[in-house]
């Protein structure tokens, strides 16, 4: 196929796709995250219970189930999906109230049966059915007749394991001795001192002290585990009512001691709804009547006709009914719900459960209506625990979204307009690349779909960046083959063909690194991993291929066909810094602030968001002025008195806004704040709040933040260093690493100093500095690669400051053209976007700085140590005195770093004319490869270099056949610089047989 | 956060060896290992016997003071390694010596 062909082609395909993309465009809704609509966000971690382990598929019931308590919710595209290991990511969009929302998604409903009075424990430790002060008697399960729960828990701890089927603190075949994940009774932790129960009931001991916290340990207290056995359970008393029926105290300290014995449980349920109690004798009160499923039918029939039976026997004679009346007792998350009297004279032979039967007392409408939904949705096959949840306002949202957006579109403008001046028609070839990069990746996000998150945005903002790099390494090396005597068509093809290796490989690591960023980060941050990772794709579709395709189609139009249309004219004046020999000022520079920031780690520590150190952050403005001192009265009369409050200047969430932070809260409690505060500043009937948000974070889920980012570093470093030594060789892996090492360090001692906070973002942000500092690194030492078997008599030091001279322009541009979206994410983003800007300005320059005074300073320090760069650098310091910065000719100029420009008249069938058709160096070398030319045996004889500027093609064919090293140079060649290239003359055509033909240093040479 | 700024002072040392001449074990990459693994260890050994206990500091226990513990170590890990490359270079001149 020829080019032209190939070209037509692909702008075929990329128009085609454009038509899709604008297709999908129209016909999709973006899905917008949270934290741009606004919404509830809760994060469950799944515990095991004695029924169900944590694994795959008990997570995925629980998700189906929680979806199906969503759908009742009624909330729009709602979000539920496993995170991690053991995680549940619940995003309601749209939804106000986080505490509404915590307790019908998350609650676990575990629901038991138990017959009542055969089941209770007595003083003496023994089930006690006629024992009417401990069952209750005809008040079975009421408050008074109960047990504080530190008296019960000593009652219960005393009973033996009794091991049956259906026990809810034993998993089968557990025993008392395993730990961990093997239920074997319940665990509580005692002060014994005042008699109270710290914590329990838990499954293990280790649950007992995990995040215990100093001030929950009262003073000169020592703490007592104790262990109840299985087949044995506390049970909370009802709630406490008024004679009118309404609920004074929900959750009493009262417990009575149950032998684990339940007969059905909410599995056996069927259909549950909330109704009333209009039947016969009905109190007109809110009930939630049900239907048994066939088992849990006869069972029910069963006992209820046993404990009639029951009644029917304790009845003595001149005692009211009532009192020898037995009891059905129900059990919803270890608390009494009900305890129904089965009346012995109604249903002598049980309950019928074929009519269904009904819970009641205690509800209301609400709570009724709650329970039917638990119910229906069945019991949570696993526990759940809430260990973060964030409520974000609509407006904030939408703030938020604007400034992102604006944010994009600043950098998206300044990448163009720096493009545009430095490439001039390149740099508008770009443009166009990255529009239609633009346009596919924004069908993409539709397409697949994508949530877009406030990360998300900052991921796409930065691949604008990083899509303009593909270019802008691609135009560098364009530019440098037509510099180099090749003819613009020849110069296109050859820039893309030299450089695609490049670009693939820094997108490779891109890639790899936002790949572990989604596999291993929070929520949040998988966002921005995907929007990075497929951004990286889609741009090296446009950005090589497409950008190729338009180019080469207009190759032949007077747009490009003048060098300086391309900026690639006379090359005003290259580098020629030593870069190696000043490594050592660079080195103590680093060395230095990193030292600084070590000291400022142990002076200041990094300051930890909430993410890491758990807790509750509400950012709120209101709608009249308030002082601190207001709000902190407030949150003193709520309970608070330590939240810290503080002013907080944000145009997204209005004037006078203020940021409360206090130990980690559950969403009621939040709510109840909100409330207050809405009460105490009302402003006529307007809340005294606006723009309310929340963030909670419980400790489980600051540690899986903190380890997730520890791992996904480690697994990025891994990988990276994997890939390097693989595409380059293991020796350029190690100085990577010491550069990424480098780059990391700094930023978090950047962090330390201007004590801004540490949050996931910034973990993404650090992740993604080590993809984007190896994308300088790479393209450095891909140039190092190449020019090794160029310079086959160069000190490794002069092939890294010959390699640093021609890449630090690219190096350069891309840094700064990466980092111009990143400045105008930290002018024009949000919060959220700034901090994860900073970082990553702070790294990308650290990485473009590391790049090139960091790794290639150890890469040549270390392979100097080989024994053939050590006999090099002896033989140019034996020759010459000293080893130059840059290999130079004999007399003393430099070795074609730069070509010289002149007239070409090169021509391989002798001295062209003017009126003669002429070639370019590029189509000269082709020509020298098809005759597929060798080196001599030596290259003596010929010492002087006669066109510098005409033999960097043939050179460069011939150094990469020739050794990386002669042991032994020819006596009779004083004159030759021992450090120089190979020149045109030193070719032996192939059929001279005085020349050996060697084999190609594969490890090195790749062309 | 203790080793976080034990790896960041060996690190900073680390930077100045490139004043020394290169005679490291394994060059300026063996320097880097003997420089980090001395702070490290060094700096845990300090520790240790400061609080009596096995365990790396924390964020709320990490001060200047306890930054600096990861100097001597950096130095001796990286002195070691110096060592080792001469006792290396002497061998090897040694065994050319004889096979001259």
């Amino acid at each position: 196929m020829t080019d032209r062909r190939r070209n037509f082609l692909v702008l075929l395909l990329v128009a085609g796709l454009i038509a899709a993309s604008f297709a999908v465009i129209a016909a999709k809704k973006t899905r917008l995250g949270l934290d741009l609509k606004g919404g509830v966000e809760l994060v469950y971690q799944a515990k095991p219970t004695a029924q169900a382990k944590v694994d795959a598929e008990s997570l995925n019931r629980a998700i189906d189930i929680m979806r199906s308590r969503v759908d009742k919710l009624g909330v729009a595209q709602p979000e539920i999906q496993r995170s991690g290991a053991d995680e549940i990511d619940v995003a309601l969009p749209e939804v106000h109230e986080a505490a509404r929302a915590e307790q019908e998604v998350g609650k676990t409903a575990q629901l038991f049966f138990y017959d009542w009075e055969p089941n209770v424990i007595g003083a003496n430790g023994k089930p006690s059915p006629k024992e009417t002060t401990a069952t209750g008697g005809a008040n079975a399960g009421a408050a008074q007749f109960g047990l504080p729960e530190y008296q019960a828990v000593l009652r219960a701890q005393k009973r033996a394991p009794i091991l049956r089927k259906n026990d809810t603190t034993w998993s089968k075949g557990c025993t008392a001795q395993q730990v961990n994940n093997c239920i074997y009774g319940s665990w509580f932790l005692l002060d014994p001192k005042h008699e109270k129960v710290i914590r329990g009931p838990e499954e293990t001991e280790k649950s007992l002290y995990a995040d215990l916290k100093p001030k929950e340990v009262p003073k000169g207290v020592k703490l007592k585990a104790v262990r109840v056995n299985p087949g044995t359970v506390l049970v909370r008393a009802r709630a406490i009512e008024n004679e009118k029926g309404k609920v004074t105290q929900k959750e009493p300290n009262s417990w009575f001691v149950l032998n684990d014995n339940p007969v059905l449980t909410g599995a056996d349920v069927k259909n549950p709804r909330q109704s009333f109690d209009e039947g016969a004798g009905g109190t007109g009160a809110p009930n939630v009547t049900f239907e048994f499923s066939s088992h849990g039918k006869s069972v029910f029939q069963q006992v209820t006709k046993e404990i009639a039976h029951r009644g029917q026997e304790t009845q003595l004679p001149g005692v009211p009914k009532e009192a020898a009346l037995q009891h059905f007792a129900v059990v919803l998350d270890e608390g009494l719900i009900t305890t129904p009297s089965i009346d012995y004279t109604r249903y002598p032979e049980g309950i019928d459960a074929n009519t269904g039967s009904q819970i009641s007392g205690g509800f209301t409408i609400t709570s009724a209506q709650e329970l039917a939904s638990e119910l229906q949705s069945g019991a949570l096959p696993v526990k759940l625990e809430l260990i973060s949840n964030s409520q974000v306002s609509a407006t904030l949202g939408k703030t938020a979204l604007n400034q992102g957006l604006i944010a994009g579109l600043v950098g998206f403008g300044i990448v163009c307009l720096f493009l545009l001046l430095f490439y001039r028609v390149l740099g508008a070839i770009a443009i166009g690349g990255l529009v239609i990069y633009g346009i596919y990746f924004f069908a993409l996000i539709k397409l697949i779909p994508i949530t877009l998150t406030l990360p998300g945005i900052a991921g796409l903002i930065l691949t604008i960046g990083v899509a303009a790099d593909a270019n802008i390494v691609i135009f560098e090396r364009v530019k440098e083959e037509i510099r180099g005597g090749r003819s613009v068509i020849s110069g296109i093809a050859t820039g893309y063909k030299r450089g695609f290796a490049a670009i693939v490989d820094a997108n490779v690591v891109t890639f790899m690194t936002a790949f572990i960023l989604f596999a291993l980060a929070t929520a949040e941050v998988k966002g921005f991993a995907l929007t990075l990772g497929i951004g990286t794709l889609v741009s090296l579709f446009t950005a090589v291929l497409a950008t190729q395709a338009a180019l080469g189609s207009m190759s032949r139009s007077k747009f490009v066909t003048h060098p300086a249309a391309l900026g690639a004219g006379a090359k005003k004046r290259g580098w020629t810094f030593d870069f190696m020999g000043a490594s050592k000022w660079f080195f103590s520079l680093s060395g230095t602030i990193l030292l600084i920031g070590a000291l400022a780690i142990g002076g200041k520590g990094l300051n930890f968001g909430i993410d890491f150190k758990s807790g509750t952050r509400i950012q709120t403005a209101f709608v009249q002025h308030v002082s601190e001192g207001e709000i902190e009265k407030v949150m003193a009369s709520t309970g608070y008195a330590n939240a810290k409050v503080q002013k907080f200047n944000n145009k997204s969430i209005g004037g006078n806004g203020y940021q409360i932070s206090t130990k980690t809260l559950q969403p009621t409690k939040v709510q109840k704040i909100k409330q207050a505060l809405d009460q105490k500043f009302a402003e006529g009937s307007t809340p005294g709040t606006k723009n309310f948000s929340s963030t909670s974070i419980g400790p489980t889920f600051g540690k899986t933040v903190a380890n997730s980012a520890i791992i996904a570093i480690i697994a990025s470093l891994l990988v990276i260093s994997a890939y390097i030594a693989l595409r380059f060789e293991w020796k350029y892996a190690i100085p990577v690493l010491i550069a990424l090492m480098h780059d990391l360090l700094i930023t978090a001692g950047v962090y330390s100093l201007t004590g801004r906070e540490v949050t996931t973002s910034t973990v993404a942000a650090l992740l993604t500095i080590l993809g984007y500092s190896l994308y300088d690194t790479i393209i450095v030492f891909d140039r190092v690669r190449e020019n090794v078997p160029r310079m086959p008599r160069a000190a490794f030091s002069q092939i890294v400051n010959r390699s640093m001279s021609e890449v630090l322009t690219r190096s350069l541009a891309t840094s700064f053209c990466t980092l111009l979206p990143v400045l105008a994410l930290l002018g024009f983003g949000g919060e959220t976007l700034k901090d994860f800007a900073f970082a990553l300005m702070v790294g990308v320059a650290s990485g473009a700085y590391s790049s090139i005074f960091i790794a290639s300073p150890v890469l040549t320090h270390w392979k100097e140590r080989e024994s053939g760069y050590r006999n090099r650098r002896a033989r140019i310091v034996r020759e010459l005195g000293a080893v130059p910065a840059y290999a130079t000719a004999a007399g003393g100029e430099p070795v074609d770093v730069e070509p010289v420009k002149r007239k070409r008249s090169v021509s391989i069938f002798g001295a062209s004319s003017p009126g003669e058709e002429q070639i370019s160096r590029g189509e000269f070398q082709d020509l020298v490869r098809d005759l597929d030319v060798d080196q001599g045996a030596g290259n003596g004889g010929r010492a002087e270099r006669r066109s510098a500027g005409a033999s960097v093609a043939q050179k460069e064919r011939k150094a990469r056949r020739a050794e990386p090293e002669r042991q032994a140079e020819p006596e009779q060649q004083p004159k030759r610089d021992p450090a120089a290239d190979l020149t045109p003359e030193d070719l032996v055509l192939k059929d001279d047989k005085s020349a050996p033909k060697r084999k190609r240093n594969r490890k090195h040479g790749r062309r | 956060m203790g080793l976080l700024a034990w790896v960041m002072m060996g690190l900073a040392i680390w930077h100045f060896t490139i004043f020394l001449p290169d005679r490291f074990w394994g060059g300026i990459v063996g320097a880097f290992v003997g420089s980090l693994v001395g702070a490290i260890v060094i700096g845990l050994i300090i520790y240790s016997v400061k609080v009596s206990a096995l365990k790396i500091p924390g964020e709320n226990e990490t001060d200047v003071a306890i930054v600096l513990y990861a100097i001597p170590g950096a130095l001796i890990g990286m002195g070691l390694v110096y060592l080792e490359g001469m006792r290396r270079e002497r061998a090897n001149a040694h065994v050319l010596e004889e096979a001259d």
